[in-house]
């Protein structure tokens, strides 16, 4: 397989030292892949630890948010004419063999942007909070959405070449899996979800979004679309 | 007429200001549209210093307010909130600018090292 052919796997991360070793070792022993990690300036030594596994760090001297690391990401498969990029939450949360059912599901369904849906996997254990603040955000962007998805939040998404040079995201903070989608859809990309597993821990239920975060991302979200 | 202190306080603060949005325009630091909106705030608020009761009772009057000071009220609230609008959309402007920075410094360290 040519080098710009091959899978491109990009970690956003924050302050994930503790488990970023784990999540590059999985991902390295499910499949050949390049992996990339957006260190978004981090203030404990995860660029060591990701330094240490050998696979490409790119960081941001501030921390810009999900949504900034995301778009970098994009912004550097642009530059290097990668064809397929995914992209993982760096907590662990995700599991690695679930980047082989979106390939499948972005080769079967000829989809440009794939969405590894929580809800679609029935053996899911799904924390009540976590589960009310995605219902909240899914009906609010399945409001701006011609189609109906069952996790817009999901941060496990596969993109092909023609969506890595569609999507321009311009929110910062989580609000850009919204606007990921809406954008796909303005694009008139085709776009499919999947199922996938994921493993809440203490850990990870300690990262991503709050009811705080979650009204200031919903607050974002629509500002940009009501004064873009 | 009685004059009190803030119906010359004010204008003359006013006049200040005005003269240094005026400086400013013809130093090249600000555009006609800024100087213009700023001439127009600082004349209006001398107005409204030196005639403030009949100012504010032609706007009640206009607005359909019993009392000068509800409109004046209304008045202050309502530039509050789109002073705050503004400065909301300043903010937004200066965190994209700021991502935008943070990114082409990333793009570029790592191109770099990617050469060396």
């Amino acid at each position: 397989m040519s080098d710009e052919l091959l899978l491109t796997v990009i970690l956003p991360a924050y302050n994930e030292a503790k488990v970023i070793g784990g999540v590059i070792d999985e991902i390295q022993s499910t499949l050949p892949c390049r992996i990339v990690v957006v260190d978004d300036g981090s203030s404990d030594n995860t660029i060591e630890y990701v330094r240490e596994k050998g696979v490409m760090v790119i960081r941001h001297l501030l921390n810009r948010g999900a949504g900034a690391s995301c778009m970098t990401g994009i912004s550097l498969a642009r530059e290097n004419n990668w064809q397929q990029v995914a992209f993982l939450d760096a907590d662990g949360q995700h599991v690695a063999t679930d980047l082989l059912v979106l390939q499948a599901c972005m080769k079967e369904t000829e989809a440009d942007l794939v969405i590894g849906s929580r809800f679609m996997h029935a053996e899911n254990r799904i924390p009540r909070i976590r589960r009310i603040f995605n219902a909240m955000a899914n009906i609010l962007t399945n409001t701006f959405c011609k189609h109906h998805y069952s996790d817009t939040q999901s941060g496990f998404r596969l993109l092909n070449r023609r969506a890595i040079e569609a999507i321009d995201l311009y929110q910062d903070d989580f609000s850009y899996c919204s606007e990921m989608i809406i954008q796909a859809e303005q694009a008139d990309l085709k776009i499919s979800e999947c199922p996938i597993f994921v493993r809440y821990t203490e850990y990870s239920m300690s990262k991503g979004q709050d009811f705080q975060v979650g009204v200031m991302t919903a607050f974002h979200f629509l500002w940009k679309l009501i004064f873009k | 007429m009685e004059i009190r202190i803030f119906q010359w306080l004010v204008p003359a603060l006013a006049l200040s200001f005005l003269m240094s949005h005026l400086l400013r325009y013809y130093r090249g630091r600000i555009d006609l549209r800024e100087t213009v909106s700023g001439i127009l705030l600082w004349l209006g608020v001398s107005a409204l210093a030196i005639f403030p009761d009949a100012i504010s009772n032609a706007f009640a009057q206009v607005l359909g307010f019993k009392s000068n000071t509800n409109a004046i009220l209304f008045l202050a609230v309502s530039l509050l909130f789109y002073f705050q609008y503004r400065l909301y959309h300043i903010q937004v402007r200066q965190r994209r600018q700021l991502t935008q920075l943070t990114r082409a410094l990333a793009l570029q360290e790592f191109l770099e090292k990617e050469k060396s």
